[in-house]
């Protein structure tokens, strides 16, 4: 059996409140199983111990109780953070450096051997998109350009895990589903890839498996399809159907001892409406300035 | 094994240039460092003060009163602030969850600070030579007989006062990393830093006070708080230094004291791991 990305169990964080030894928990008997080569997403409202969790999954803080390892080896250690990238929430890194200098800066201390420096740091800020704005300084940079950066920091060393906290908080629709093809992409590469996030409708989409948390608890956990999959019912999404075809197909579903449950207009979601939009836009735009260049 | 060794001390100086670069481009080190000149570069205007002495020793005392005073307030809230702007803007989050000690985390922003504070101790020890050496020269002029020897003034020795305080300077930013590395705020680690650097600065008052106690227990009480709290005093030469011809700071004495300070500079360090393992970030 191959080892597991992440192996969690039993673990439970306290944090202590007061000074009469009251404590907090954070994070409640949680046991989970990351495969190799999975987007995993950790979701939960907040609170719920995801934050807290991966802290503890990256060595940050240490738990009351249970265990964590990575890909075998105890999340404590130095060694297990060799094979672990992280990219933390609202990450805020050295304003006085260039983009270029910061993914640099961190991959010299990931101890990236310096013959390879230049084209790792090369390549992955050219896998994030900001090979443009590689050389501005980092106090200059929007919220989704910090995003970017930091999840260039976090691959820098290639690391076989990559643990992302809220990746797209704060970063509009557009970045998000730029972060999301980058976490596809690092999937592509072998590479296991935790989210933890807040804003469901983004992952959805994204993860392999999910485990949905609550007050530190584990409350569900599988793959997105045998999670949102409802009972034994089917839809059936259907073009220019006649009042008469729709009396015959009822019709019909009855003589089949079912029943029609529901109809309603298939709904495209706001996100996608609004990603549609903007990549309209942006190509008839493109387009013309095509044309004004030609001419 | 000593791979390893060697791949932990580049990360230490990684962490110690990236925190020297952080520093330069604080405005407060800037606008002390402006100041500390300033007042070096005029000190010879305010000759009236100088309560009897020549004007090279005044000029002298100026400024190594200066480079003491600013050069303490530096060390203490520059090592005070570049430490709580890694934790309060979570750049330590990402910095530790790399295959980084913490040990050598620490190491890193002590030794930063402490580059920052060589940068401010040769600026104002060169400034102050340079007054120096122009008063001196004006005065070889006015008054050639005073002079029949050559120049008065060692220059030389200036260079190891510096390095005496530069040394102090590190001791000082050892202490402000230990009680950083417990604290919760600036504020509070500012305040007590200053604190025990008072405690150091006069602790060897409090032993000659209690020198002759009697109670066994009290006396090794006094003793042992003694070897906690380093002894300043040790690093005041000033006097020995720069005019004095009859009694020359031996070089090993300046070696001792300076190995005195290394020591210290270590042990709060290796104080402050102690507590800083423990922080959860």
């Amino acid at each position: 059996m191959p080892t597991p990305a992440i192996q969690i169990e039993h673990l439970t964080k306290d944090f202590p409140i007061g000074l009469r030894g009251v404590k907090l928990r954070a994070v409640d008997d949680l046991s989970l199983t990351i495969g190799d080569n999975q987007i995993y997403g950790l979701l939960g409202p907040n609170g719920s111990g995801k934050s807290t969790t991966l802290k503890i999954v990256l060595g940050l803080l240490k738990a009351s109780a249970g265990s964590c390892h990575i890909f075998g080896q105890a999340s404590f250690s130095v060694a297990a953070r060799r094979s672990v990238g992280f990219l933390p929430e609202a990450p805020y890194f050295y304003r006085f450096l260039s983009g270029r200098e910061l993914v640099r800066y961190y991959a010299r201390v990931c101890g990236v051997a310096r013959g390879r420096i230049k084209s790792q740091v090369d390549s992955v800020i050219d896998l994030v998109g900001m090979t443009e704005a590689a050389d501005r300084r980092v106090g200059t940079y929007s919220k989704g350009m910090l995003q970017r950066i930091g999840l260039a920091q976090a691959i820098v060393h290639d690391p076989k895990l990559v643990i992302l906290d809220e990746p797209t908080a704060g970063v509009d629709p557009l970045g998000s589903a730029a972060i999301a093809d980058i976490i596809r992409e690092l999937k592509r590469q072998g590479k296991t890839v935790l989210v933890s996030s807040h804003l469901l409708a983004q992952i959805e989409g994204l993860c392999d498996r999910v485990a949905i948390l609550h007050r530190g608890k584990l409350v569900r956990e599988g793959t997105i399809a045998d999670l949102v999959e409802t009972g034994n019912a089917e839809s059936y999404v259907i073009e220019g159907l006649s009042p008469e075809g729709r009396k015959a197909v009822e019709a019909s579903i009855a003589a089949h001892g079912a029943k029609l449950a529901r109809v309603e207009k298939p709904k495209l979601s706001l996100d996608a409406l609004f990603l549609a939009e903007v990549q309209r836009r942006e190509a008839a735009l493109s387009g013309e300035s095509n044309e004004r260049s030609a001419l | 094994m000593i791979h390893s060794l060697i791949n932990s001390l580049v990360r230490v100086r990684l962490i110690a240039g990236n925190t020297f670069l952080e520093a330069v481009r604080q405005k407060f080190f800037n606008a002390l460092l402006l100041i500390s000149v300033a007042l070096v570069f005029s000190s010879h205007f305010f000759q009236q003060f100088d309560f009897g002495t020549g004007e090279l020793k005044f000029i002298t005392d100026f400024g190594f009163g200066a480079l003491f005073f600013f050069g303490s307030i530096l060390a203490v809230t520059s090592t005070t602030q570049l430490f709580f702007n890694e934790i309060d803007n979570r750049t330590a989050l990402t910095m530790l969850a790399k295959p980084i000690f913490k040990l050598e985390f620490i190491a890193g922003k002590l030794l930063g600070a402490w580059l920052l504070m060589a940068v401010f101790v040769a600026l104002l020890s060169l400034v102050l030579a340079g007054i120096l050496y122009w008063r001196e020269s004006a005065l070889m002029l006015m008054a050639s007989e005073a002079f029949v020897d050559g120049r008065l003034v060692r220059y030389g020795d200036i260079a190891v006062f510096a390095l005496l305080q530069w040394v102090k300077f590190g001791m000082i930013a050892g202490i402000s990393l230990l009680v950083a590395s417990f604290a919760q705020t600036n504020l509070y680690t500012v305040v007590v830093s200053f604190f025990v650097l008072l405690v150091c600065q006069l602790q060897y008052i409090a032993l000659e006070a209690y020198a002759g106690i009697e109670s066994a227990f009290a006396s090794l009480l006094v003793r042992g708080l003694a070897m906690v709290f380093p002894n300043f005093q040790l690093f005041n030469v000033g006097d020995q230094l720069v005019y004095d011809v009859e009694t020359v700071l031996p070089l090993v004495t300046v070696c001792k004291i300076t190995v005195y300070g290394l020591f210290y500079m270590l042990f709060f360090l290796g104080l402050a791991q102690l507590n800083f393992r423990r922080r959860e970030i």
